[in-house]
């Protein structure tokens, strides 16, 4: 396993790849670090958690995240103070284990493989562009990603929806679907999973709190897996979950800091208004940033918005023999397709390092 | 077969003395350490009985702290280990091995979690986080007492799979298997190979003639030496478990011997009968539409396209997934081809996903014509109209027709229940196939070694049943490449003197691990070792009392339990 | 050829696919760029339809 690395680059070999990964520089030694935290007490460095979606502030040596694996201090070169100045090496003096090391350097590493497997996944669109939903000036309107940090034990607020304004607790919440998705401006495909996101989105904050009621706006309610329309269906009935078809056209803010939604219900035929405590937009996945950079490294078709093109009819493989891909980043699918489409890249990738292995006496 | 190797440790019990048991107080910085009093807790598991040796570590999970262990063990012969520290769940394959190194038996160790059991949910109240701790150390310790040396059970995987299904989904599977080395056996109901894909027209979204893929890939599949084809055969019995399943077939005496089964078989369109008036010539299924445009030539020139007919209704409360977009397909293929004005009449439009949505503003431009309807007001069929009450202009429209053609869902198998209780694999409520988990095992059965591909389990695109059954090969490859399986010996045993042979235990196994077998004193029920799971409902169910739990017996539960609540502790 | 994969992202698309390989005896280099692995699905708190907990 090599996290905190990037593919650089890649070349042919003998019907295999060579890949060139740098190995990004820690400044915590993988090996002897185990993550208790004593670093971290009286680091004076700080950024913002992007694990967190910015919803808070980490110190510059860090656990990306609390269950991660590898369990490992990282050391945010941006942030640390002793590898920008010279000075500090607090945490180093904290360490008993003696794992930072602020003379570690990246690696470059070269890896002979048989077969390369494109798991990229995605990104979350950032919907500042869409000025009239006011994200980034209105504090109340936050992503669905910053939404599942606030409801989350381990998050910034410890699972408690306190609204970024003044952290008092949002009982009212709205919910604005495709936000950067089907929308010909931005990426004019469906995001796939943010429909069920909203709704369990919303089902979670009426656990939190019996008197939490939410709206969800949008368009084609797009719930197609197993389950789906019941879920759908119990939300309403046993959540408090209310629907309205139609397309939010703005938000704006009262005194208090109280997003205004205006929208137009198609179902009633009305432009409406709606007062809430806090917005949650369901803003479109989108291929992870890189990735178009990646496709071109290896030489792997991607359509216009990013996602890698695969084979119609062997859709785990790209136009380059020897190169499959599966996830998110073949085009917007749910967590059970990604599953599925990633046993049938490792069916693949298998097949084709070991067909090679002794001219067809492909054993395992 | 299965075969369990011979004992390794004696039980120390027998030998008079008692146990000797250690234990290791892990601190784990401030993950356990900051919210209680580590030093107390070990100090008090000095005082438990049979306890010969307490260490306090800082990370017992460490290179050091599992040497420590291991040093302490020989150093002070002990015979039972005990760590309180985390989960089980990431590092009990640690200390497992750590006691095996020491010479030790693997399960003569004992996980206490103190930090998710105490030191995370505690944090607020350090007193009480340490008392807990000091309690499940002593239960702990107790049950640590009475655990037994175990073997793993190794079991032999059979090179073959069976496939079950010979559509687009099952032979996909059977060529990827097939592509591995291994041999493949793949039964079809039908006469021939091809399943509902060969009735369709084209495959979107990439156009291809389906009876050309479809007929390619048969070919393909009947040309491979690795695969044999049973036509009009279905499986009657299954008996065994993974890495040998005995499967008989209904085309002879024949048994199949398969280390791992694949269920592909499919699903059908809702026949409508009579719904909407349905009648095959004016009013037709989605199916029979697909048949006109393989006839090619039509005068139909105003059609009616209507989504949702007999889905997402009370009683088949489902979305079908894929008929938005087949709809949509044929919407723009009837407007090139036969010029035909048409209508699509939809509650939501399922077009998910990139392809899905591209094509939806395709037939928008392609001048097809979408109206929302309501599951209140469904849209009302007269002879040469169909008048639908659309919520967005809020009034009703009148849209001629000469030809209504009605989207109905996919629905199971009829034979899907009686496979599934022959596979002792579960269905959901309208009979498609339950996998493991909907989320992270999409693909895998609770029971090992047989998998679900297709719409068997769900309906799904042509896409995503390549994907499905290619995936399935592969998780089926992670058996049949290794040749073996090892299982964790937690696994129920059956006293056949007490046994009543009243299948009881059969009955409710769900992962059809107990077999009823003929003995000279009657039917006696026996436990599949392989098969079995260590779940426990099998001795829960035993009226006689004659099953035992390996592992989880009464004595080591008991002890357990009674250490829960001794006074004074 | 190697019998090596690299699996290039380590959610949980790349995670399933380096386990699956790794269960037919592939060796397989998991490449993820953040610190750790576990991607989007690690910052969801739960997941639909089950509710059940995402991590």
């Amino acid at each position: 396993m090599l996290a905190y690395s990037e593919v650089e680059g890649l070349s042919r070999k003998s019907g295999g790849f060579t890949l060139k990964v740098r190995r990004k520089a820690r400044y915590v030694d993988e090996e002897i670090c185990n993550a208790c935290g004593d670093c971290l007490e009286k680091c004076p460095g700080r950024a913002k958690d992007t694990f967190d979606m910015g919803l808070r502030q980490r110190k510059a040596i860090y656990l990306y995240f609390s269950q991660g694996i590898p369990a490992v201090m990282t050391i945010d070169p941006e942030a640390c103070i002793y590898l920008k100045k010279g000075k500090c090496g607090v945490c180093k003096k904290r360490c008993d284990k003696g794992a930072i090391d602020f003379e570690m350097k990246d690696e470059i590493l070269s890896l002979d493989v048989g077969s390369v497997i494109i798991a990229t996944g995605l990104d979350i669109f950032e919907p500042g562009d869409l000025t009239y939903y006011g994200y980034g000036k209105i504090k109340n309107v936050i992503t669905g990603l910053q939404y599942e940090r606030l409801i989350n034990a381990t998050g910034p607020t410890g699972g408690h929806l306190y609204r970024p304004s003044d952290q008092k607790l949002a009982k009212t919440v709205a919910y604005v679907q495709c936000v950067g998705s089907r929308d010909l401006n931005y990426c004019s495909y469906c995001s796939s999973v943010c429909c069920m996101c909203s709704i369990k989105d919303a089902m979670l904050a009426r656990e939190h709190d019996p008197e939490s009621v939410s709206y969800i706006f949008h368009t084609d309610l797009r719930n197609v897996g197993k389950g789906f329309q019941k879920y759908e269906k119990r939300a309403a009935e046993e959540y408090g979950v209310q629907y309205v078809r139609g397309r939010v056209a703005e938000i704006g803010e009262d005194d208090e800091g109280n997003p205004i939604v205006l929208y137009e219900d198609t179902r009633q035929r009305k432009v409406e208004s709606l007062k809430v405590e806090m917005v949650v937009l369901a803003t479109a996945a989108t291929a992870s940033r890189g990735s178009r950079e990646l496709a071109k490294m290896l030489r792997v078709k991607a359509d216009k918005y990013g996602f890698i093109t695969t084979r119609n009819d062997q859709p785990a493989d790209t136009n380059v023999k020897g190169i499959f891909a599966c996830g998110f980043c073949k085009g917007p699918c749910d967590i059970p397709e990604a599953v599925s489409q990633s046993s049938a890249a490792a069916q693949r990738a298998a097949s084709h390092v070991l067909r090679s292995v002794g001219a067809g006496a492909s054993k395992a | 077969m299965s075969k369990r190797k011979k004992k390794g440790s004696g039980d120390s019990r027998a030998s008079g003395d008692g146990p000797r048991i250690g234990v290791f107080v892990c601190n784990c910085g401030t993950n356990i350490a900051g919210f209680m009093d580590t030093e107390d807790v070990a100090g008090y598991s000095a005082t438990l009985p049979n306890v010969v040796f307490v260490r306090e570590n800082l990370y017992s999970c460490s290179e050091a702290g599992v040497n420590d262990i291991k040093q302490a063990i020989i150093d002070n012969k002990l015979d039972r280990v005990v760590v309180a520290a985390c989960t089980p769940r990431t590092h009990e394959p640690t200390f497992r091995a750590a006691c095996k190194d020491a010479g030790l038996n693997p399960y003569h160790f004992e996980f206490v979690n103190i930090r998710e059991h105490c030191s995370w949910v505690h944090k607020e109240d350090r007193d009480l986080a340490t008392l807990k701790a000091r309690d499940l150390i002593r239960m702990g310790v107790a049950r640590s007492a009475y655990l037994e040396p175990m073997e793993p059970i190794i079991g032999n995987v059979v090179e073959r799979a069976l496939v079950v299904g010979g559509g687009i989904s099952g032979m996909t599977a059977a060529l990827e298997l097939a592509a591995r080395g291994f041999e493949v056996v793949l039964i079809e109901r039908q006469k021939h190979l091809g399943g509902l894909v060969k009735s369709l027209y084209e495959i979107y979204p990439w156009g291809e003639k389906a009876a050309d893929y479809i007929n390619g890939l048969a070919s393909r599949v009947e040309r491979n030496s690795k695969i044999r084809v049973l036509k009009a055969c279905e499986v009657t019995d299954v008996r065994g478990y993974v890495g040998k399943y005995e499967v008989t077939v209904s085309s002879g005496d024949e048994t199949v011997v398969a280390g791992i089964i694949v269920v592909a078989t499919g699903a059908r369109p809702l026949l409508p009968e009579g719904m909407f008036g349905h009648d095959s010539r004016r009013v037709i299924t989605m199916l029979e539409l697909e048949a006109m445009l393989l006839r090619s030539r039509s005068r139909r020139k105003k059609v009616v396209l209507m989504g949702c007919a007999g889905a997402r209704i009370p009683g088949r409360f489902y979305c079908s997934r894929i008929c938005c977009m087949t709809a949509i397909k044929n919407a723009i293929i009837m407007r090139k081809k036969w010029k035909a004005d048409v209508t699509v009449l939809y509650r939501d439009l399922m077009c998910y996903g990139v392809q899905n949505e591209t094509m939806l503003v395709d037939a928008k431009k392609a001048g097809v014509r979408f109206i929302n309807y309501s599951l209140e007001n469904p849209p009302v069929i007269e002879k040469d109209t169909v008048t639908v009450s659309s919520e967005i202009l809020g009034r009703d429209l009148k849209v001629p027709v000469d030809l209504l053609v009605l989207s109905t869902p996919l629905v199971p198998q009829d034979t899907n229940v009686a496979l599934s209780k022959i596979l002792k694999v579960p269905v959901d409520e309208y009979g498609f196939f339950l996998e493991a988990h909907v989320k992270l095992r999409p693909l895998d059965f609770a029971t090992d070694g047989i998998f679900v591909c297709g719409t068997a389990r769900w309906p799904a695109s042509i896409r995503e049943c390549l994907e499905q059954a290619i995936g399935a090969a592969s998780r089926a490859s992670t058996y049949l490449a290794r040749g073996e399986v090892e299982v964790e010996p937690i696994v129920s045993v059956i006293d056949e003197e007490e046994c009543r042979g009243c299948g009881l235990c059969v009955a409710l196994c769900p992962y059809g691990a107990i077999e009823l077998i003929d003995t000279e004193k009657g039917k006696k029920a026996r436990t599949i070792d392989v098969a079995c799971k260590g779940c426990g409902t099998c001795g829960a169910t035993c009226y006689r009392h004659a099953i035992r739990m390996k592992h989880y017996s009464d004595e080591q539960l008991g002890a357990q339990i009674r250490a829960a609540f001794v006074k004074d502790p | 050829m190697v019998p090596k994969v690299a699996v290039i992202g380590g959610g949980i698309a790349g995670i399933q696919a380096a386990l699956d390989l790794a269960e037919m005896g592939i060796e397989v280099f998991l490449i993820e760029k953040k610190p750790s692995i576990g991607g989007v699905m690690a910052q969801l708190d739960k997941t639909f339809p089950t509710n059940d907990c995402s991590i």
